[in-house]
């Protein structure tokens, strides 16, 4: 259908719109006439990715800047979604206008996803396929087949590789394709989903990522994972050309703080240190090889160094393999210091400094310390200053890139102890390093681990706000709103969160508090494990199982817990019980386990009773996994999933957020617990004719019930906030008795669907709505409104309690 | 801390081959004059009664008990280094800001680096260690101010970080104050409700609810202005802080340094302050200097010798100094000014337009001197 916003038109390839889809779309456009960051907040199923992108589309095609449009996206199979809900789009638009428009959209994912080199793509870990890629694809090695030496080259790359003035580099293999390759035209204009990419790629003999890569600056829209974009390592390199006028979109955004510090964050064991230090052993021999075959290249690269950074810039390329992990504004403009300036001494600072963070692992108890006195110690040890230790990075790329090594992946060690080096030598604040001697409270034997955290979302995501004008964060659950705009420190031109409209109650959102026999329940770490509580719990997962048609899924805070009440569970019989009517599957931290029992999951769903699947709040199931229809008509939620408080790394958090941000420890912490539960809640509900009941089982979440996201907040009623289990479970056999009534699509019209009449009719309401408004204001109004009823129920009256035992009880 | 690592059970002394299996309190000792391991009783054993040589074969050094000590780094070879990097640092502590640019500062880092890596690697060590001897004879001085720079910095630096760590504990404090107060005060509000509610009739129960959630909704924006307040403050407090101990950084950083030495390049040239003279009333204008001549005792000339005994000119308080200075003063006059300059000048700016009468010029210049007296 073609509707109008203000005069944007608006091509949308299906015949109904919903009403929130609508408010969405307006919303979106508002933000991008402004100009500005917006943050949005959209029910999780009612068609958030399609919305926008016929927005942004439209946006693009009918203003002549034409804004080029990133999305970025968590997962691999969500960028593939998108892709081709993107390719429909433009299948409609182009029936619809009558011709092709041009436009041009690409996926960019890893090198193991798109690589089509037959030997290369069947290695499983990402980074030996990148390192055996650039073994096959770097500069130099093509030099070296220049000069004629035996070296592997790959077919795929070759053909879209071309120097500066457009010509190819190897003219037996492009001459097939010269005419029709030029660097904006490697692949046609269209959309590629990952897919299709990779068939074009194995049919013209080219490259998947490559194209891609190279032609970025050409595509309209460009759809990638957050990393190439957050990741200061990779996104120096994949995203430096794009220009300032960018749309950027993080979609399914609720965790985007979390992507932000891991990104900056290095872990370092013992074990990475006594490969690195090997790793920095084969260097010094490396150096000695060269200083008697090839002595001139080590005095380039000395000269280079001398003149400074700049020059040794010009000879970056795709091939480097590690880039610098500062961000972009604080890029190092000086030379390098004198101290590493030779490639020996590089070496013997780089030994010296490994050496120092060996003894400091041998300390038997836990230090927490700001980078500035680490620094300190480490001149007071070992005399390495500040000042070359913030070049360590960038000073290894060269040296790497002088030396001609191939087989990288010998030197990832290495690489993070430099990564490491530089980002604790460039920021004093903002990161802390905790070294954890031990794995666990009870181990004896030491398994010393230096973390370097970053405890600022914000340094990460900081270069993506000041660069782009319109930066839009979008997500199913992102409640409460103005959280986000405060951890990440940006302004928002505009925060939304929309409700769903339904034509029918299709979802059933309850919050347990007591069990059966009244008592309530609760995972506080007090009573957690009392056999009260755990029977309670085991009651109402028996209880759900027995009354819900197929999919049952149940979440726990924490597996350890997890572990804990299904050992209980069984003394207790509670496994044999829900064993009758349904099959039992678990998460585990294994990832290919888990995947089994998912499709296990999914084969008993669809034939016979179903199966109720135990899994972790935290864990890849709550994540990025739908339960759609039959695959999950129930979803509890048993337990608010805190994180685990006291993680050293998250108390350094919480006290940085409460000096620097004002947000306290528990508000933090209840808004984390709350946003993974809405996520958990989420995954049952996959669009409108969807339906689901959704538990909440804690006592402590009836406080929490504001910090829902909205949509959720308003399905719920007042009286099914606080049930006891056999009332949940009545409520919860009624409403899926109703739900089983047959239900017309046309029921749903002018409701929760709209044609294009109705947001015609919307439209002209909302105008006459204006008018009055404006009519009131210029009337000034005489009679105040009489005192309005006296009589106001006050539900959320202690909303803003402490939750005084979330801090005492869980962190013990 | 290195001897404290349980994993190595089966480490061995290199001297008595007791292994640590046998004796788990077992420590390792170097000395740096051949860093050879060996144990604690090993030590005692050989060293107790004066200097000896070392017990490893080959090594023919003498040491001494006194210098030997645990070692700090796993690798010997980078304990070593480190050693003579403190040597070396000790002496060639240029800074800096002493430097004329960058690059110098730069290239003597990379000499620095070079004479470590010759006395770590055992090449031209001897022409190394007199080249630093020379070096830290010269400039004694300077390596003292520096070392002393060095010192004050880094008891700054200290003092900077324990004053920040309390405030933070003292702000961590506040808030757990804040939190506590705000509870018991709910935990009050609440109680006192329930009471009212628990006291007062049944047609009341609309206006107590009402009234208990106004009370509610006032104390709680009362606080919020309250702890918005206290922030202000605090956060002012800090800025005057951090203002207080930025300043002893930035002080004494006058450069002790006199002479530039031979072995470092591109060190600025230091200008020494001159030392204050005192006070002239005259700026500078001695009485009694001529710029053309200098006046003597006596010239003869026969007419004023004979005045020079004659009591009764004398008597009169006739002083020949007086005559001899005057008339040398009038033979003088007029030579610095040249009059064919002066008159191009003044033609050339009256031209421009821009002549200026001399006399206004002078009183301009007197009435701005006068301001500024």
């Amino acid at each position: 259908m073609k509707f109008f916003i203000d005069d944007l038109p608006v091509l949308f390839p299906y015949p109904r719109v919903y009403p929130e889809q609508y408010a969405y779309m307006c919303d979106l456009k508002k933000t991008l006439d402004a100009g500005g960051h917006c943050v949005l907040e959209m029910p999780s199923g009612t068609g958030k990715t399609i919305s926008l992108l016929s927005l942004i589309v439209a946006y693009q095609q009918h203003y002549p800047e034409h804004r080029k449009l990133i999305y970025c996206s968590r997962t691999m199979s969500e960028i593939e979604k998108a892709l081709a809900e993107l390719k429909g789009l433009m299948k409609y638009r182009s029936q619809e206008l009558g011709f092709e428009e041009e436009f041009r959209a690409l996926g960019l994912t890893s090198r193991k996803n798109l690589c089509l080199h037959p030997s290369v793509k069947r290695e499983k870990s990402g980074t030996v396929v990148d390192a055996r890629c650039r073994s096959l694809t770097a500069g130099f090695v093509k030099e070296k087949k220049e000069r004629g030496e035996e070296v592997d080259l790959c077919i795929y790359h070759e053909v879209c590789q071309f120097d500066s003035s457009g010509l190819y580099y190897s003219a037996n293999w492009v001459s097939k394709n010269l005419d029709l390759l030029e660097p904006h035209n490697l692949v046609p204009p269209g959309v590629f989903t990952l897919d299709g990419l990779s068939r074009y790629g194995e049919e013209h003999k080219q490259c998947p990522y490559f194209s891609a890569r190279r032609m970025m600056p050409w595509c309209n829209i460009i759809i990638y994972s957050y990393h190439y974009l957050l990741d200061p390592k990779i996104a120096e390199r994949v995203s430096r050309e794009l220009s300032k006028d960018c749309i950027v979109v993080f979609d399914e955004a609720h965790n985007i703080d979390n992507v932000c510090i891991e990104s900056l964050s290095i872990d370092l064991s013992e074990d990475s240190l006594r490969k690195a230090t090997r790793g920095a052993t084969n260097l010094e021999r490396k150096i000695e090889e060269m200083k008697s075959t090839d002595a001139e290249k080590l005095q380039n690269e000395y000269s280079k160094l001398v003149e400074g950074l700049q020059q040794a810039e010009q000879a970056r390329e795709e091939d480097q393999f590690i880039s610098n992990p500062v961000l972009p504004d604080d890029l190092l403009k000086e030379a390098v210091p004198g101290n590493i300036r030779r490639a020996e001494h590089f070496v013997s600072f780089l030994k010296r400094f490994i050496e120092y963070l060996k003894t400091r692992m041998k300390v038997t108890h836990t230090i927490s310390e700001t980078p500035p006195s680490f620094l300190t110690h480490l001149k007071d040890l070992t005399y390495i200053e500040r000042k070359p230790l913030r070049f360590c990075a960038e000073r290894l790329t060269s040296l790497v890139r002088t030396l001609e090594l191939v087989n990288i992946e010998d030197y990832q060690p290495l690489q993070e102890v430099a990564t490491f080096a530089t980002l604790v030598a460039t920021y004093e604040k903002g990161f802390v390093l905790i070294l954890e001697p031990f794995e666990s409270e009870a181990a004896t034997v030491p398994n010393p681990i230096l973390h370097f955290t970053c405890l600022d979302a914000a340094i990460a995501i900081k270069p993506v706000f000041d660069r782009f004008s319109s930066v839009i964060i979008t997500s199913g659950t992102l409640s409460p709103l103005e959280m986000y705009p405060k951890m990440l420190g940006f302004t928002t031109v505009l925060q939304e969160s929309y409700s769903m409209t339904l034509a029918r109650r299709s979802f059933l959102p309850m919050i347990v508090t007591r069990g059966s026999d009244q008592a309530q329940v609760s995972s506080s770490f007090g009573i957690r494990n009392d056999p009260g509580v755990v029977r309670n719990y085991g009651t109402l997962v028996t209880e759900f199982a027995r009354i819900t048609p197929d999919g049952v899924v149940v979440f726990f805070p924490s597996y350890l817990y997890m572990e804990s009440i299904i050992s209980m569970w069984q003394g207790m019989g509670i496994l044999d019980q829900i064993w009758n009517y349904k099959l039992i599957l678990v998460e585990t931290p294994d990832a290919q386990e888990s995947s089994l029992a998912l499709e296990t999951y999914r084969t008993a769903c669809c034939n016979g009773r179903g199966a109720i699947l135990f899994c972790v709040a935290r864990g890849k199931v709550s994540e990025g996994i739908d339960f759609d229809h039959h695959y999950g008509r129930a979803v509890l939620c048993i337990g608010v999933p805190f994180q685990y408080t006291e993680s050293r790394i998250l108390k350094a958090r919480l006290e940085f957020l409460r000096e620097n941000y004002r947000i306290r420890e528990n508000d933090f912490l209840s808004f984390d617990a709350m946003r993974h539960a809405a996520q958990c809640l989420g995954r049952v509900l996959r669009g409108k004719d969807d339906y689901g009941v959704m538990v909440l089982a804690d006592r402590r979440f009836e406080r929490k019930r504001p910090q829902l996201p909205k949509w959720i907040n308003q399905a719920m009623l007042d009286s099914e906030t606080n049930l006891s289990t056999d009332m949940a479970v009545a409520n919860a056999k009624n409403f899926l008795r109703t739900m089983a009534q047959p239900f017309k699509s046309r029921d749903q019209e002018g409701i929760s669907t709209w044609s294009l009449a109705d947001i015609e009719r919307h439209e002209a309401k909302r105008k006459a709505e204006e008018a009055r408004m404006m009519n009131q204001e210029t009337a000034p109004v005489h009679q105040m409104n009489g005192a309005p009823s006296t009589i106001q129920i006050v539900e959320d009256e202690y909303d803003d309690d402490i939750d005084e035992d979330l801090m005492m009880l869980d962190a013990q | 801390m290195a001897s404290q690592d349980p994993r190595d059970e089966d480490e061995v002394c290199p001297v008595c081959k007791s292994s640590r299996y046998l004796n788990p309190n077992m420590r390792f000792l170097i000395n740096p004059e051949c860093y050879h391991k060996m144990c604690e009783s090993c030590v005692d054993r050989i060293f107790s009664s004066g200097p000896a040589s070392c017990p490893v074969a080959g090594c023919r050094k003498t040491l001494r008990k006194n210098r030997f000590r645990q070692q700090t780094f796993e690798d010997i070879g980078v304990e070593r280094e480190v050693d003579i990097r403190r040597r070396v640092m000790h002496i060639l502590n240029r800074r800096e800001e002493e430097f004329d640019s960058k690059r110098a500062y730069d290239d003597f880092l990379e000499q620095r680096e070079e004479i470590i890596a010759n006395l770590v690697y055992r090449t031209d060590v001897a022409k190394t260690e007199a080249q630093l001897q020379a070096y830290a004879q010269e400039n004694i001085q300077s390596i003292k101010a520096n070392q002393a720079l060095e010192e004050q910095e880094a008891t700054s630096f200290q003092k900077k970080i324990l004053m920040e760590q309390e405030e933070a504990r003292m702000r961590q404090q506040i808030a757990r104050e804040e939190y506590e107060n705000e509870r018991r005060e709910q935990q009050a509000t609440r109680e006192d409700f329930l009471t009212r509610l628990a006291s007062g009739s049944a047609a009341d129960v609309a206006a107590i609810t009402h009234d208990g959630h106004k009370v509610h909704l006032k104390k709680s924006s009362a606080r919020r202005s309250e702890e918005d307040r206290i922030r202000q403050k605090q956060a002012a407090l800090r800025g005057t802080e951090g203002k207080r101990t930025g300043t002893p950084l930035a002080m004494g950083e006058t450069p002790g340094a006199t002479s530039g030495a031979g072995l470092i390049k591109g060190l600025r040239k230091i200008k020494t302050p001159e030392p204050e003279k005192p006070y002239d009333p005259f700026m500078g204008l001695v009485p009694g200097k001529r710029d053309y001549y200098t006046q003597l005792e006596s010239y003869p000339y026969a007419f004023l010798d004979k005045l020079r005994s004659d009591t009764t000119v004398q008597a009169g308080g006739y002083d020949l100094q007086e005559y001899y200075s005057r008339t040398l003063l009038e033979a003088f006059a007029g030579l610095g000014c040249f009059v064919q300059e002066e008159v191009a000048q003044r033609e050339a700016s009256s031209a421009l337009g821009i002549s200026k009468p001399a006399a206004t010029e002078g009183a301009a210049m007197a009435a701005v001197g006068r301001n500024t007296a």
